[in-house]
């Protein structure tokens, strides 16, 4: 086995030392400016103070999100592990937590690098929030403390605490460890969203302003601070969120364990862990559409300019990416699953469905990203025959969308089923009836679904928003909970033809995991783009004016490439991290061979 | 060797021309041309790392390769932004002002949220604006395309497109929060719309960095009780008498007990879905802000005979006035404009504000006698229209009109020349008349001119927020707030916006 010399460790060493000496001299000239204590915004050298915020928040967001998403599963699985005394399960979750270990300092740091670059850059901002906040941030800090040291105890006495009763007390751990992480997230949303929407929901919806509007001195009371009007929708978005993205990157470090695996019991391990990471980013993904239909309309609903330019004006466009780049999301989890099939024998018997799968996921994606608003010449409007396709224009509008988005969810349920039912064959007598009922079932919905979108073209919009498209949301999920039923008790005491084949996976699965895990963390940072850009020229919307030189949204072309930068830092961190668990894993790994030949050779 | 070598450069430039990308460094290695932009300097490095490494540096090349990707995607798509356009050192030419305004116009301004340029487009929130140049002339009687334009931006509440509502924020207050200057390069841009560019400057007529600060809004909003409001509404101010609400039924007869005359306003069923909070609170405070099309008050003159009503229907030539009898029938009358009759003027200001349209004017140094459409008005000149030329006479050349009644009931109307304890002397039709001050009934009343004018005032009392107290207001406003309609336009718009958000997955 291969270790880290001495010299490469100085060699580290060095080039890390020199990078913080290039830091110190790069901002030095800063330092030198004159005194300016009681200053708007003091600039950020070099790429300026927004970028500098941006970067520090949004990486900042990434990690929080990584380290409060893999927390909520491990402990399922912990606990799954508990009821099914299946040691993997345990060991499983534990190396999650041991991930989450090495990124929750680096949050930390990254949260005060945060703190840091916006009192600095924008002391009058950090003034105003601070004075209305001031409660929420003391209560923040007892939180912490109090998520810190549950993590300690929960991942460090992970080995001692295995008895029964000790067991059940560390699954409690586990559980006061998600309270601790969630309320932490609640509090610190509760600043961003009041910097978007600092109002309340009055009397049907209405938002009540919580500042003078002659002064614009703050009128309202903590906890109305706190429960502004879009803090919940983005508490429950940013909830699933982390589910999906924690899943998504234990997917690709599974992904990449298991490319580098030199050995069978590796690769089965990290096959393993990488099955479970993406079936756990799926469960997150399936409902987050529905959480972002929830946080855009409040949006909308407190301030129609503002929902206006996010999604017929000023963000238009990002959202036929992020169409694009769920597409994706889909595609691959899909991909994925079939991938999987080929390690189940009695998986093949599948195949045949999955080209019309892919055309129909493919389909919908396609429709799902028609971009509805077209900026052409006259010349080119007068090719199509008006501002819109004749025919394609028609996927453009949301009831098309709706029914596509559902399709997709319905064919990745499909998916999943297929894989769940690979090398198994019930044995229950109704399972032909079973078989056609549920295919059955399944080509009702979608016919249902296809209906639905199609008399959407015809009927007013406010019928079409508030019961077509839900019919057809609750047609998706009734279906999948009717179907999943069912299949669980024709399974339920199937016939297995084989075991899975932990470890026989191809290595282009594996990319697609990693391609998942970019995918999840790009779709982030452009949502937070749109989410912070939305304000405009202001710090607090309506509000505080931001009379920087940075007060304006960006281009979606300037913004990508900062979130392009991001993504570098973040997946060097990352890598960085897990390296460093990588490297202890195998000291750790080299002390124990060395400890066991030590010991043969007393015996 | 060779092999290392090459992986090494691919590596190397795969790095550089992403580090390029981002950064929006120029092409290598023929900038101008643009030759072989950065991105197909890094696809193509990429691919050859993809197939060249193994492992660790293959997977780092595929994470990149997925990262470039989507910030590919974003940069080619259409975008807007709302930078500031750079206006310190703009060129007072028709070139930049048009082009600085149309970049306003797609960005900051964000007029094009709501306004199309294109004649073919559906309808959307407000106007079509792609002959603005040449129809703002039109809209208005007596209104030129600039004026126009200006009001439509600083207060655009004033003049509502029929079919459109009052949903257009002057662009000037926050959030939007236009300068003079950026406003003044949004005209030039819509001026050139098939009209022709006109970069004289005005004035304002609002002072941004005064009126920014003002205190607009009396009450804290909604913070009443619906209910409560409703039996304001209903019982209290007794507004139902004259506005009708779905489901509320309105008393019967032509006055209330206390003799207020009821009258017909505008119907408020869904009055939150087609106004914003701001317009309904400024309706209540200030009823003569804006006046809804149909329902305003008007008193004209013609022939000697004052007609008063409800002002109907009005264009560049007539209007209608609904004239209600003793008995109470209504009936409508139509009059033209050209047979309104001058009344004097005192004073050469806010001319438009108070409704006038035609104007006569005696020059001080030729004696000439000009007449005809108020065309502009500023602090120092009036322009007027004559016969579709305009003539620009300024306020301090303008001959002193008086007007006196003598107790045969007489008018007389002329030039001041002279006036003392004894007698007036007037210049009428250029002949001197003295008048004996024992003779005179009234007056004399002087003016600067004598004027046309069509004064539309709501017929809501000025004083109706005196007479409620807070409490009432609070509560009337949240009332009136929750008068959504039921499955109004409006509302379904807005659902559908909000539908539209159901791609929100963050």
């Amino acid at each position: 086995m291969r270790c880290i010399s001495a010299d490469s460790k100085n060699r580290l060493y060095f080039y890390l030392g020199l990078l913080v000496i290039y830091a110190v001299l790069a901002i030095a000239p800063a330092f030198a400016q004159q005194d300016a204590t009681d200053v708007d915004y003091r600039p950020f050298p070099k790429i300026g103070s927004r970028s500098a915020a941006w970067i520090a928040a949004q990486l900042h967001l990434l990690f929080g999100s990584f380290i409060l998403g893999v927390p909520m599963f491990a402990v399922v699985i912990e606990f799954v592990g508990m009821r099914t005394k299946d040691k993997r399960y345990d060991k499983m979750a534990q190396e999650f937590i041991k991930l989450c270990m090495g990124a929750f300092s680096t949050t930390a740091l990254l949260g005060g690098v945060l703190v840091f670059v916006l009192i600095w850059c924008y002391p009058q901002v950090m003034n105003r929030l601070t004075g209305i906040f001031g409660p929420t941030m003391i209560f923040y800090v007892i939180l912490f403390f109090g998520e810190t040291f549950t993590l300690y105890l929960y991942s460090y006495g992970w080995d001692r605490m295995q008895g029964a009763v000790s067991k059940m007390w560390h699954l409690f751990l586990g559980v006061l460890l998600n309270v601790f992480g969630t309320a932490i997230m609640f509090v610190s949303n509760a600043w961003l969203t009041y910097q978007t929407s600092p109002a309340i929901m009055g009397p049907d919806h209405k938002p009540i302003a919580l500042h003078d509007e002659e002064t614009g001195e703050f009128i309202g009371t903590l906890w109305q601070a706190v429960n502004n009007y879009t803090w919940m929708p983005v508490n429950i978005h940013r909830l699933i969120g982390n589910i999906a993205f924690g899943g998504a990157i234990v997917g690709a470090y599974s992904a990449f364990r298991f490319l580098v695996a030199k050995t069978k019991e590796d690769r089965a391990h990290y096959d393993w862990m990488g099955y479970t990471g993406n079936f756990i980013a799926l469960c997150g993904l399936i409902p987050l559409p529905f959480a972002g239909y929830w946080l855009g309309r409040e949006i909308y609903m407190f301030n129609n300019t503002m929902g206006i330019n996010m999604m017929g004006s000023l963000f238009s466009w990002l959202f036929i990416i992020q169409a694009v780049m769920i597409g994706v999301l889909f595609i691959g989890a899909n991909y994925y699953l079939w991938s999987g099939m080929t390690r189940i024998k009695g998986g093949e018997i599948y195949a045949r469905y999955r080209p019309y799968m892919i055309a129909i996921i493919v389909l919908c994606v396609a429709i799902w990203m028609t971009p509805r608003t077209l900026i052409m010449s006259p010349k080119e409007m007068a090719a199509m025959g008006g501002t819109n396709h004749p025919l394609v224009g028609f996927f453009g509008l949301m009831t098309a969308k709706n029914t596509a988005v559902n399709i997709i969810i319905l064919a990745t349920f499909l998916s999943f089923l297929f894989y769940r039912r690979s090398g198994k064959a019930p044995t229950v007598g109704w399972r032909k009836i079973g078989n056609i009922s549920i295919a059955a079932v399944l080509g009702l919905a979608v016919a249902a679904i296809i209906a639905i979108g199609l008399a959407g073209f015809k009927v007013e919009s406010d019928f079409r928003v508030n019961v077509l498209t839900p019919v057809q949301v609750l047609i998706a999920l009734a279906v999948m909970i009717a179907v999943t039923v069912t299949d669980l008790v024709m399974y339920r005491k199937a016939m297995r033809s084989n075991d899975i084949n932990w470890g026989q996976m191809t290595d282009r699965s594996q990319y697609v995991l990693i391609l998942l895990a970019i995918t999840f963390t790009s779709l982030m940072g452009l949502m937070g783009y749109a989410r912070s850009g939305l304000r405009e020229n202001w710090h607090i919307f309506g509000v505080m004016p931001d009379t920087s030189p940075d007060a304006f949204t960006p281009l979606l072309g300037d913004a990508v490439n900062v979130i392009a930068v991001i993504m570098v830092i973040f997946f060097a961190l990352v890598g960085f991290i897990f390296w460093i668990g990588l490297w202890g894993d195998k000291k750790k790994a080299e002390r124990a061979t060395v400890t066991a030949e030590v010991g043969v050779g007393d015996d | 060797m060779s092999n290392t070598i090459t992986k090494i450069a691919s590596l190397v430039v795969m790095i550089v021309s992403f580090i390029a990308y981002v950064a929006k460094a120029p092409a290598f290695p023929i900038a101008s041309e643009n030759l072989l932009p950065w991105s197909t300097w890094f696809f193509i490095s990429t691919i050859a790392n993809i197939i060249l490494w193994q492992r660790v540096m293959k997977l780092l090349a595929f994470a990149l390769l997925v990262i470039w990707f989507y910030a590919f995607a974003a940069s080619i798509v259409p975008e807007t932004s709302t930078a500031r356009v750079i206006l310190d050192d703009i060129p007072r030419t028709e070139e930049a002002f048009v082009e600085a305004g149309e970049a306003i116009f797609n960005g900051k301004g964000k007029c094009n949220t709501c306004h199309t340029l294109d004649p073919s487009a559906p309808k959307g929130r407000c106007p079509d604006l792609s002959d603005i140049g040449v129809l703002a002339g039109t809209r208005q009687p007596g209104v030129s395309t600039k004026d126009y334009l200006i009001e439509s931006t600083y207060e655009p509440h004033k003049f509502l497109v029929p079919g459109y509502g009052n949903i257009m924020p002057p662009v000037w207050k926050p959030p939007i929060s236009l300068t003079e200057l950026e406003i003044e390069t949004v005209i030039a841009f819509l001026q050139f719309q098939g009209g022709e560019v006109d970069l004289t400057k005005f004035e304002p007529p609002v002072d941004i960095g005064s009126a920014i600060t003002e205190v607009e809004v009396l009450p804290p909003l909604l913070l009443g009780d619906v209910e409560r409001g409703k039996r304001v509404f209903v019982d209290g101010a007794k507004c139902i008498a004259c506005h009708a609400v779905a489901g509320i039924e309105q008393p019967a007869g032509q006055t209330l007990d206390d003799g207020v005359e009821v009258v017909a306003a505008p119907d408020l069923t869904d009055i939150a879905s087609l106004n914003s909070m701001r317009y309904i609170e400024e309706s209540i405070v200030k009823p003569n802000a804006l006046i809804v099309s149909g329902y305003g008050s008007v008193t004209v003159k013609t022939n000697g005979a004052s007609i008063q009503g409800t002002l109907t229907f009005q264009d560049e030539e007539k209007i209608t006035v609904r004239v209600k009898d003793a008995g109470g029938i209504e009936t409508e009358q139509t009059l033209l404009l050209s047979e309104l009759d001058p009344e004097p003027i005192e004073e050469l200001t806010n001319l438009k504000d108070q409704g006038y349209f035609w104007i006569e004017v005696n020059t001080a140094d030729t004696g000439t006698k000009v007449r005809g459409d108020l065309a502009d008005e500023d602090a120092e000149n009036v322009i007027i229209s004559v016969d579709g030329e305009t003539q620009t006479i300024s306020k301090s050349n303008v001959q002193v009109q008086a007007t006196i009644i003598d107790f045969d009931g007489n008018e007389i109307v002329g030039e001041l020349v002279s006036e003392n304890e004894d007698e007036v002397t007037l210049m009428v039709d250029g002949e001197e008349q003295v008048i004996d001050t024992f003779d005179i009934d009234e007056g004399p009343i002087y003016g600067r001119a004598l004027g046309k004018r069509l004064s539309v005032t709501s017929p809501m009392p000025d004083n109706f927020p005196l007479l409620l107290s807070v409490a009432d207001m609070s509560d009337l406003l949240a009332y009136l707030a929750s008068l959504t309609g039921a499955t109004e336009e409006t509302v379904a718009e807005a659902g559908a916006s909000a539908a539209e958000a159901e791609d929100a997955a963050e």
